[in-house]
């Protein structure tokens, strides 16, 4: 019954995108051309206010989840604002579109590092963003960084951060479900570049390990639109479940060949591991249905921490389309802006970074979307909940959850 | 090879070929307007890709105001048309005489369009549905409803523009205005009305195509820039100037774009040479060889 409101619900804002879509679409256009945001507190404190820069895609292509991004932390940020601050300190944002472009975003970066002298610097989306950026940051900005991205793991600069899933999170818990579900075959059709490339490295040793075999291992160009002789090697090698890493634009193409090839209808399953709620969007209804998922948080997750996050992130942003969500860094960015508040809390009000980055390390026990993470010393990276789940007309039904699942990096 | 086998293989080849088909057909669809407007008015199009990227998005409207996606389907030729229309009047007319300007105004045009969905459309990438989905099943392979629909109404929409071209007194008119405007307007035929017209319709080709294949694809920004590389090796592969030079071509491309991946799948020896990637690398490797040996195309100008 929930989930036919939750599902109705969705259908309605979907109605009611064009007026939101684009006018805040405008609003990311006029962003560009400004270059730097600052939102003050409302209100101020003696020792002045903590500096938090937010380096994401106003912009360009990945402009849907950089929004996201910066809505989370706005609304992060006000939610320890209005609880009065760290320690007594209101934090103040500064924003700097890195415009999907790498090119572009070192500059505003570097803005963000000697112009506003910020304490701390959380953002980008792609990997090739992050690659961009964090020397900048980290480096000669000798500033703190915290990636928030599901992403492909081997990232170990020290003090920077990542409090988004990595391969070995999204697959230990949902790759042994699938064999138990009696899904044997393997075929790992996937966007040719690092993230599918190392995300698949452990898919394969996980599926290998547990008596699964992989049949079909191929990468493709990004926007390639024709799949059929990928999908009849699918068909002809009996391939059990699908473990999808395409991503848009070559996306489309390949769910709706794969559909059409009648491999869900004669029991076939697919697996997508950045599909969140919203995948209802650019796949279609039908080519959706029963699709397994494995991300650290999932709208039907149900904890009172989460549920009231939601509830207020919903509230502050009524009708936006872009939503909190876990596969578009959108959890990560509101656990790294939780991490941070727990780390300067651990220092007591000292912003130097060597101290804080220190207290960091060794944090536990923190509430975020989807439950409590705690970071594994000395690695960089968080120890969070998972969920798999299932498609199911248009939410997703969480059918396993696992506690405190390691990372695994950097170890 | 006992019947059983023979059976598959034949059922396989089967679905082999609607394969190759399908896409051949999706991609004279996607060229056919690029390769009027550059056969008859010497002009090569760069904004063609978002003239399709703007009829895919019309359904996209016609959606989201309630409508059913066939009514988008039928409005986007007269949209984009008309749309083209406007612009060659605005535009286009100004830069008959100078072919490169013309290249880079279409490109500025194809820019500001694109950019402008990409807002509307909020950067995203949307779903949209067929007309009628589903699969037809012949033994036990199935096959897309909508690629079927594709390929009649290729053939169907090819024929008559071929007939429209050859057999009717309009279409003479274009031909003989192309070949000698001067000549043209000194037997009293207004080359001006003519090109407008000749414009607008290959805007409606490609908006009909965008509308008829984003189904397939998703409605995203970049829709129609991904073929547009492709269509310019069509036209130079099938021999600008004619109107059944380029479709052939973009035919050719369509096929090699499959049929590589198939090859590759199949033979074994391949796979180890061909990776996905190559494979499309490829189709322009062997487009490249064959205009290197048939500089003029594949059909030569001045055919119909």
């Amino acid at each position: 019954m929930t989930d036919m409101k939750k599902s109705k619900a969705n259908l309605a804002s979907r109605r009611s995108f064009l007026k939101g879509s684009s006018a805040l679409a405008a609003a990311g256009w006029i962003g560009a051309l400004t270059g730097g945001f600052v939102l003050k507190p409302d209100w101020a404190h003696a020792a002045g206010s903590i500096k938090m820069g937010i380096a994401t895609d106003i912009t360009g292509g990945i402009a849907p989840s950089g929004n996201a991004n910066w809505q989370t932390a706005q609304f992060a940020v006000k939610q320890i604002n209005d609880a009065g601050g760290i320690l007594g300190r209101p934090i103040e944002l500064i924003l700097e579109d890195t415009a999907s472009d790498p090119g572009i975003a070192v500059g505003n970066v570097r803005r963000l590092v000697e112009r506003h002298n910020v304490d701390v610097i959380l953002g980008g989306i792609t990997s090739s963003m992050r690659e961009a950026i964090k020397n900048p940051i980290v480096k000669r900005g000798k500033t703190l960084y915290i990636y928030p991205q599901l992403y492909e793991g081997q990232e170990c600069t020290p003090h920077l951060y990542c409090t988004g899933p990595t391969p070995y999170q999204q697959c230990a818990e949902l790759i042994p479900y699938l064999i138990k579900q009696g899904n044997k075959r393997f075929a790992m059709p996937s966007a040719n570049y690092r993230w599918p490339q190392l995300l698949n490295v452990w898919t394969k040793r996980i599926i290998e390990e547990h008596g699964g075999e992989v049949v079909l291992e191929e990468y493709f160009p990004i926007d390639q639109v024709e799949y059929s002789a990928t999908v009849g090697k699918i068909k002809s090698e009996k391939v059990d479940n699908v473990f999808l890493t395409i991503i848009p634009p070559g996306l489309g193409a390949f769910t709706k060949q794969l559909y059409e090839s009648g491999f869900q209808s004669n029991g076939g399953t697919v697996s997508c591991v950045y599909y969140d709620e919203n995948s209802v969007n650019y796949v279609a209804p039908r080519e959706l249905e029963g699709v397994y998922s494995c991300l650290d948080y999932f709208h039907t997750v149900d904890d009172t921490f989460s549920n009231n996050a939601l509830a207020g992130y919903n509230e502050m942003w009524p009708g936006s389309p872009y939503k909190l969500t876990a596969g578009t860094a959108a959890t990560g960015m509101y656990r790294g802006i939780k991490l941070y508040e727990a780390g300067v809390n651990a220092t007591n009000g000292d912003l130097d970074r060597a101290a804080v980055s220190a207290a960091i390390d060794g944090i536990t026990n923190v509430q975020g979307m989807g439950g409590e993470f705690s970071m594994v010393p000395g690695t960089g990276h968080a120890a969070m909940n998972m969920y798999v789940a299932q498609a199911n007309g248009g939410v997703w039904d969480i059918i396993k959850s696992a506690n405190q699942v390691q990372p695994n990096e950097c170890a | 090879m006992s019947l059983q086998t023979l059976e598959s293989k034949m059922e396989e080849f089967v679905k082999v070929a609607f394969d190759i088909i399908s896409f051949s057909c999706i991609m004279v669809l996607v060229v056919s307007g690029l390769a009027i407007i550059a056969s008859l008015m010497g002009i090569f199009n760069f904004a063609h890709g978002e003239f399709v990227l703007l009829g895919a998005y019309t359904v996209y409207v016609f959606r989201e105001l309630g409508m059913p996606e066939w009514s988008g389907m039928v409005a986007a030729p007269f949209l984009v048309g008309a749309f083209g229309l406007l612009l060659e009047m605005s535009i286009i007319k100004r830069f008959y005489k100078a072919a490169i300007a013309a290249m880079l105004a279409t490109y500025a045009i194809g820019l500001i369009i694109r950019e402008t969905i990409r807002g509307l459309i909020g950067g995203k990438f949307w779903a949209i549905e067929a007309p009628i989905e589903g699969v037809f099943l012949i033994g036990d392979s199935s096959f897309s409803i909508w690629r079927g629909i594709i390929i009649i109404l290729t053939i169907t929409i090819m024929l008559g523009c071929y007939l429209f071209l050859t057999k009717t007194n309009y279409g003479l008119k274009i031909r003989g205005a192309m070949e000698n405007p001067s000549l043209a307007r000194a037997c009293g035929i207004s080359t001006n009305k003519l090109y407008a017209f000749t414009f607008a319709f290959g805007a409606a080709l490609a908006g009909l195509a965008g509308a008829l294949v984003v189904p397939l694809y998703s409605l995203f920004a970049e829709l129609g820039l991904r073929f547009l590389v492709q269509g310019f090796l069509a036209v130079m592969l099938g021999g600008a100037g004619t109107f059944e030079g380029p479709v052939l071509g973009s035919a050719m491309i369509g096929a090699m774009v499959p049929g590589f991946q198939w090859l590759r799948t199949e033979i074994p020896f391949i796979s180890y040479l061909l990776s996905p990637v190559f494979a499309e690398v490829f189709v322009f490797i062997t487009a490249i060889i064959i205009v290197k040996f048939r500089p003029q195309g594949l059909i030569q100008k001045g055919r119909i």
